[in-house]
């Protein structure tokens, strides 16, 4: 019977593990992509653009380049660091650049993350991790044999990670939690000053 | 019974497993690397004088090298242990008694010993023993594209200690100014006396140019030396990089070990697991006591495949001296050498 249990309990936690692994999906550019159209009945255009506004300024510094494209689409690029991790020890293994879209419509919006690029890091001779070059390599490229299981775990996490940002993303559009956007100090009166 | 253990234990795995993918930052961060190599000499004896990388016709040990990291806030530091004969005997300090610091004897080598403040995201801080700022080249294997060394890192200080403060006017410049101990170093006997700094110039995406300079009277030296360097690097495209080091080293008071020198370097990957990179050496040994200079010029091609954190680094050089400064095997001087080498260098 205890057998059984433990059976069930790997299972189980075998079963927790790969439903964090859907991978991304390829667009028609051959492009790996994370893609999602959501309805938001009864919500103006207005609205939903003030709420992705709200998202990008709330991120602040996490996004690198951030444009708001005539009136409904937002574009932005960030990264993602890769973390090699077994136990208590992990390092960084490199990071993913990324292209953020987020467009709006009444009634609904869309965001994909696409345009994934890969830098490996290496150590510096100071024993930090940095980019070992600035030009990435295409997260869909084809690896080669040797290096293909390496390469399938930065897809993997890759998928993982857009996977949460997308979840906070949509938690932001929907507004089930209030918007805090950095306030301003409020300038102290001076009273030397006419 | 043994089954039950085994499935327990099985469940308990790949439930760290999964908790371990939820970590996004570790406390504590700790990676290294080891190598291993053979070399032949085709004088059957060593012969080229580059650090590391020494032994002929044999299975040899470079070293496990050991990294440390924490950052808490603002606040971080590095620890970084090597042991091996490229950390120990082979390294300065050294632990072959010829280096005599302490007790004169050590079992390890510490390539990084520093802790650093950022007190702002422009401005921080960092005082301990680190890698020098100098030079293109570094002592772990992974740095490097090629398994040998070139003659301007290996005449080149290795290690720094010291207190520096790092100002970033942007990513595209910054300033560091530091007070150093003598080359290499744990402690100073002649008290802190180098004063360095290295402005970093980043004028477009992929080239990256520093331009250092580190000046002090070392204990024993006749006077003042002082090393100008500049170190660059371009990634042209995807897959290739092109990689430029200068230095001049000078020593008042026709002191000895000044040189100048200059190296290229050229690496292109042609798959994402194989890659050759090309360096080409020309140094210059400064001559004292009215001693003419001898210059030497070295041409590397090391092959780079890569499977995962492995990196095997297949490797032929030649070595061409304006004076007999090699050795033929038998022992008649001679103004050339060469050299095959198959490494093995792990990252983790």
């Amino acid at each position: 019977m205890k057998i059984w249990i433990l059976c069930s309990l790997l299972l189980i936690g075998a079963s927790v593990c790969n439903a964090q692994d859907k991978p991304l999906a390829v667009d028609e550019r051959g492009k790996l992509i994370y893609y999602e159209v959501v309805d938001c009945k009864g919500l103006p255009k207005d609205s939903l653009f003030a709420r992705a506004d709200a998202y990008f300024k709330k991120a602040g510094k996490r996004f690198s380049s951030e444009a708001v494209v005539g009136d409904s689409l937002f574009e932005s690029s960030a990264k993602l660091i890769i973390q090699k991790t077994a136990l208590v020890m992990s390092r960084p293994s490199g990071e993913v650049r990324y292209n953020f879209y987020v467009e709006v419509k009444p009634e609904k919006y869309r965001f994909w993350f696409t345009d994934f690029s890969f830098i490996p890091y290496q150590r510096d001779r100071y024993g930090n991790f940095v980019p070992s070059t600035t030009v990435g390599t295409p997260l869909e490229s084809d690896p080669g044999k040797l290096n293909v299981s390496e390469w399938q775990s930065y897809q993997k996490s890759t998928a993982k990670e857009t996977g949460i940002l997308a979840a906070k993303f949509k938690e932001t559009m929907a507004n089930t939690i209030p918007v805090q956007l950095p306030v301003k100090k409020a300038e102290a009166i001076s009273t030397k000053k006419w | 019974m043994k089954l039950k253990s085994l499935l327990t234990l099985a469940s308990l795995a790949i439930g760290s497993a999964g908790y371990a993918q939820e970590t996004a930052d570790a406390p504590l961060q700790i990676s290294g690397s080891v190598d291993t190599y053979y070399k032949y000499d085709f004088e059957k004896r060593s012969n080229i004088p580059t650090y590391f990388g020494s032994d002929h016709n044999s299975v040899s040990l470079g070293m496990i090298d050991l990294v440390l990291k924490k950052t808490t806030g603002k606040a971080s530091f590095v620890g970084e242990l090597s042991f091996g004969p490229r950390g120990q005997y082979q390294s300065i300090p050294n632990s072959d008694g010829g280096y005599i610091e302490g007790d004169g004897y050590n079992s390890f080598h510490i390539q990084n010993l520093y802790a650093s403040y950022a007190f702002t995201d422009k401005f921080s801080m960092t005082a301990g023993y680190m890698g020098t700022f100098i030079g293109y080249e570094v002592i772990a294997p992974t740095g490097n594209y090629n398994y040998s060394t070139s003659y301007l890192f290996s005449y080149g200080p290795f290690q720094n200690a010291g207190i520096k403060g790092t100002y970033a006017f942007s990513s595209k410049a910054s300033l560091m100014v530091g007070l150093f101990n003598d080359w290499n170093v744990y402690s100073d006997n002649n008290g802190v006396s180098h004063i360095g700094a290295q402005l970093m110039l980043s004028p477009v995406e992929g080239w990256t140019a520093y331009l250092n300079v580190l000046s002090g009277k070392k204990e024993f030296d006749p006077g003042t030396g002082t090393v100008l360097d500049l170190t660059t690097s371009y990634q042209v495209t995807e897959n290739f990089k092109i990689g430029l080091n200068a230095a001049d080293y000078s020593i008042d008071n026709d002191g000895a070990g000044a040189y100048s020198g200059a190296a290229l370097y050229l690496q292109n990957s042609f798959t994402p697991g194989f890659g050759l990179g090309l360096r080409g050496e020309y140094f210059n040994m400064k001559g004292t006591g009215g001693a003419d200079d001898e210059s030497v010029t070295a041409v590397t091609l090391s092959g780079n495949f890569k499977a995962g954190g492995l990196t095997f680094i297949p490797e032929v050089r030649f070595d061409n001296g304006s004076s007999e400064m090699f050795a033929k095997s038998n022992l008649t001087p001679s103004k050339s050498a060469s050299q095959f080498s198959l490494a093995l260098v792990y990252a983790f």
